[in-house]
């Protein structure tokens, strides 16, 4: 094969278009090589001209080409940037002074409500001014204004690693995030990706090994993965889930397959086979089914207004591959996510059933046709005693769990191992009402979601024959 | 070393008069040493800060780029063995410091090379401008921009290759003509 030009070997180092050999080959040329040298900084320089000039790069670009002239003119932009650094530097100084950082204030936690702390090596006690460290909060609400101006609220469980008055890095859980113009460029980053404020309110969960979700309440923010040198402009309503390379292969099924687990149990997620997952809303008269959205949402409530918002959910697994009437145990995973419709502050600890839906002709519910009539052994008060039978009941305190919720009961093994179709079709309720009706919405991930773990069936079958 | 924050009222002026100054050319030397956007941004704040808590040792009328190129070089290197996000070998630091010695050597024409590309940017054909906004201003990968334009990512590397080229030589015959004030 014909040995690339010098030219060619440049970009495709500058694109990353070469093999780790190839790229280690090219590094010690351009060591070696006076002539290469000389040429990769030509054309790596234009290239870091252009990714430095990203913020003012439209703006050249829709200038008029009359002035010809190479004018020595900085753009507004640095000029604002300049600013902005000063207003940063400002905060900062008190971060790094003497190299005190770690001792030095960068926040105050402002807000504790019902709060646990566990493994915090900064202090807990509400007013505490906080240096650089870890806040592991595990159950509960707690606010903390940064001296930047930022305010984060946390929510159970959480583990938030304080950096500096700019900075601070969601180890795993739920924060939102209000950032006023001072502190612009306030950053989050998390396993995955960084998040870095443009002047807005937003959302993130994380989860230790990755799979991260922004959402943004208001303004915008941009959104860059930490390994793969992406930066990404999220504007208002917008939302972002990044799976991470991180996640622990072969432990979270794979959209589409059934996976066998090394200690005997078998993961059936509701993208596996005939399995099926979607939500109804009571107001959707009309509208679009809610069958093939990437999250199901359950919600209840007794205020008068918020009645057309109540929504319940059924997930159906294809359980055909395995020996139902051998089933040991079972359990379904959900895994929460944010729904963006509500706030943790207005719902308490929130209560929800799981119901099985015995009447196996209902297993035939059509995603694309999902509406609130339709809800599979539903009447419009609630699950319908005559096809369904109540299972299993979990909680998902105030502030949300972080991870993912496992739902277990011998009354779900029971039901499980009674089918006869091939399909077991469960119903998802909330229980527990709201002070508000502008409370949250619980959400899980459903088998359309792009990176979260959709509904998933464990089954272990029982040693016995 | 020692690092005395310097009295803000005295100082601030004239060290955000030099940052201003230098800050795109600062900007693109990281971005010169650093592959990944997010780490480059990160290492540009901490050598600000540096550069701002050490400002008592730059002495006046000296060259403040050599000074910065110093202290960015060592963040770089230093962040690259904190974070351990790569493997740090002995070639990448030695790529890293000749690649740096050699944005050194040529500072003068690099800087004038900047300038010149702004108004090459400005000749650029429409279809030409798409690619540059789709990789440099939204940051999109090869590959990404190879969906959106629906073409394969060897005909994109070419293509962003192609343009490149035009904008260096663009930038060459501009330096090559004698300014007029």
């Amino acid at each position: 094969m014909k040995s690339p030009s010098p030219d060619e070997r440049i970009d495709r180092a500058l694109e990353g278009l070469l093999t780790p050999e190839d790229l280690e080959q090219f590094k010690a040329d351009v060591i070696r090589d006076a002539d290469l040298r000389a040429a990769y900084v030509d054309r790596l320089w234009l290239h870091s001209s252009l990714r430095a000039q990203r913020e003012t790069l439209v703006e050249v670009l829709e200038q008029p080409l009359a002035a010809e002239k190479i004018v020595r003119r900085w753009p507004v932009a640095v000029w604002a940037a300049a600013a902005a650094a000063c207003v940063t530097l400002a905060a900062s100084i008190w971060a790094f002074g003497k190299g005190t950082i770690y001792h030095r204030p960068v926040a105050t936690l402002v807000q504790a409500e019902n709060c646990k702390w566990a493994g915090s090596d900064l202090p807990t006690a509400v007013n505490s001014k906080l240096g650089t460290g870890t806040l592991a909060l595990v159950e509960g609400i707690a606010t903390l204004k940064f001296q930047s101006g930022a305010t984060v609220t946390i929510e159970a469980p959480t583990k938030l690693l304080v950096r500096d008055a700019m900075h601070c890095r969601l180890i795993e859980g739920t924060l939102t995030a209000e950032v006023p113009v001072p502190a612009h460029g306030f950053t989050i980053d998390t396993a995955d990706i960084k998040v870095v404020d443009r002047g807005t309110r937003f959302g993130v969960t994380a989860g230790a090994s990755g799979n991260s979700q922004v959402r943004v309440f208001q303004g915008i923010v941009d959104v860059g993965g930490l390994h793969d040198d992406k930066l990404q402009r999220l504007t208002e309503g917008k939302g972002m889930n990044v799976s991470s390379g991180n996640t622990q292969a072969g432990q979270e099924p794979v959209h589409g397959q059934q996976i066998q687990e090394a200690d005997g149990w078998t993961s059936i997620p509701t993208s596996f086979g005939r399995g099926k997952d979607g939500y109804a809303r009571r107001g959707d008269a009309g509208g679009a089914p809610f069958g093939m959205q990437p999250v199901i949402i359950v919600k209840h409530t007794d205020i008068a207004t918020g009645r057309k918002n109540e929504r319940r959910a059924v997930v159906t697994f294809d359980v055909s591959q395995i020996p139902a009437a051998n089933v040991g145990e079972a359990q379904i995973v959900l895994d929460p996510v944010p729904s963006g419709f509500g706030f943790s502050a207005l719902v308490p600890d929130s209560h929800f059933a799981v119901y099985g839906i015995t009447d196996e002709s209902l297993d035939d519910w059509n995603e694309k046709e999902m509406r609130w009539a339709s809800l599979p052994g539903c009447t419009d008060e609630g699950p319908n005693p005559n096809q369904t039978q109540r299972l299993a009941d979990f909680w998902i305190p105030r502030g949300g769990t972080g991870g993912a919720i496992t739902v277990r009961s011998d009354a779900l093994a029971d039901f499980v191992r009674r089918d006869t179709n091939g399909l077991v079709s469960f119903l998802i309720v909330r229980e527990t009402g709201e002070s508000d009706p502008n409370g949250l919405a619980h959400a899980f991930a459903s088998k359309e979601h792009p990176t979260a773990r959709p509904p998933t069936l464990r089954i272990k079958l029982s040693t016995q024959p | 070393m020692d690092a005395h924050p310097p009295d803000p009222t005295a100082d601030t002026e004239a060290y955000l008069r030099l940052l201003t100054q230098h800050d795109r050319w600062l900007a693109t030397y990281v971005y010169s040493l650093v592959a990944s956007a997010a780490d480059a941004q990160d290492i540009l704040q901490e050598v600000k800060v540096t550069m701002w808590k050490h400002f008592a040792n730059f002495e006046a009328g000296t060259n403040f780029r050599a000074w910065a190129r110093k202290i960015a070089t060592n963040q770089i290197l230093n962040y690259r063995r904190a974070t351990q996000k790569h493997v740090s070998s002995q070639l990448e630091e030695n790529f890293i410091e000749a690649v740096a010695a050699e944005i050194d050597r040529r500072a003068d024409v690099l800087d004038r090379k900047a300038d010149a590309l702004r108004l090459c940017l400005r000749k650029l054909p429409e279809a030409h401008r798409k690619i540059v906004v789709w990789r440099y201003f939204e940051d999109c990968g090869v590959e990404e921009i190879a969906t959106k334009s629906e073409r394969s990512v060897e005909a994109v590397y070419r293509l962003l290759s192609r343009i490149r080229a035009v904008l260096n030589d663009c930038v060459s015959r501009q330096l090559a003509v004698p300014q007029t004030s």
